[in-house]
């Protein structure tokens, strides 16, 4: 649906810290679906753990995070073309279980309210049918324009 | 005294902004005196239109000030 080329003229994150693979379902507005395979060479595996690697549950919201913004992007695409600001305002997170090498997150977002200026967003991480995360997050847009006049 | 209704919506109100209720028993305190921001504007508007199955339009959200207005809304919008 969505590939790692059409995610990165949304996303303005690059690896190593771009958390999305691939959308593999959209619909436009309500809901989005993305896949990122967890490598074993994951550049954090070698700090947590080194004798038992787990993805640390701050990179798990991340790549919740990046969902989000490809959510954002099928209501408002005009103004993510336009690569502006994002700014994640709050986040509600529950982890229920682990993420190791090798396991495929499948990130869900679901729309609560989005408005060209911000947006509330419910999200799931996935390992197969296992829920390992959960979290309902606010974040903010800004034009980049707008961001320097606040400067 | 407030209505039953008025009453449902500042309870719903104090627990989306994260303040006690009583700091809404005068309905046109600002909400910034509150420290409700922009974004905390978007989550009541959030929060009323999943209690009361409405849709708030995005040029109403910045006119949310104060809980007056919050309840005016959803009672116009309501029907």
């Amino acid at each position: 649906m969505w590939d790692i080329e059409k995610i990165k003229t949304i996303l303005p994150q690059r690896e190593p810290f771009l958390f999305v693979d691939e959308v593999v379902e959209i619909d436009p507005g309500k809901r989005i679906v993305a896949k990122r395979y967890i490598s074993p060479d994951e550049y954090f595996f070698k700090g947590h753990f080194p004798d038992k690697p787990v993805m640390p549950g701050v990179l798990i919201i991340e790549a919740l995070a990046q969902t989000s913004i490809l959510l954002y992007a099928t209501i408002y695409p005009e103004i993510a073309s336009a690569h502006p600001y994002y700014y994640l305002a709050k986040v509600k997170s529950e982890f229920i279980l682990p993420v190791f090498p090798d396991d495929t997150l499948i990130l869900e977002a679901r729309n609560v309210k989005i408005i060209s200026t911000g947006g509330i967003i419910e999200i799931e991480a996935r390992v197969g049918e296992r829920i390992a995360a959960k979290m309902t997050a606010s974040f903010s847009v800004k034009k980049k324009n707008e961001s320097q006049n606040e400067s | 005294m407030p209505n039953e209704f008025d009453q449902e919506i500042k309870i719903l109100v104090a627990e989306v902004a994260e303040v006690s209720v009583d700091k809404l028993d005068d309905p046109n305190v600002s909400f910034s005196d509150l420290d409700v921001d922009s974004m905390k504007a978007l989550e009541i508007a959030a929060a009323v239109e999943k209690k009361y199955k409405i849709i708030i339009p995005e040029g109403e959200i910045p006119k949310i000030k104060n809980l007056a207005q919050v309840i005016d809304m959803v009672k116009r919008l309501k029907g």
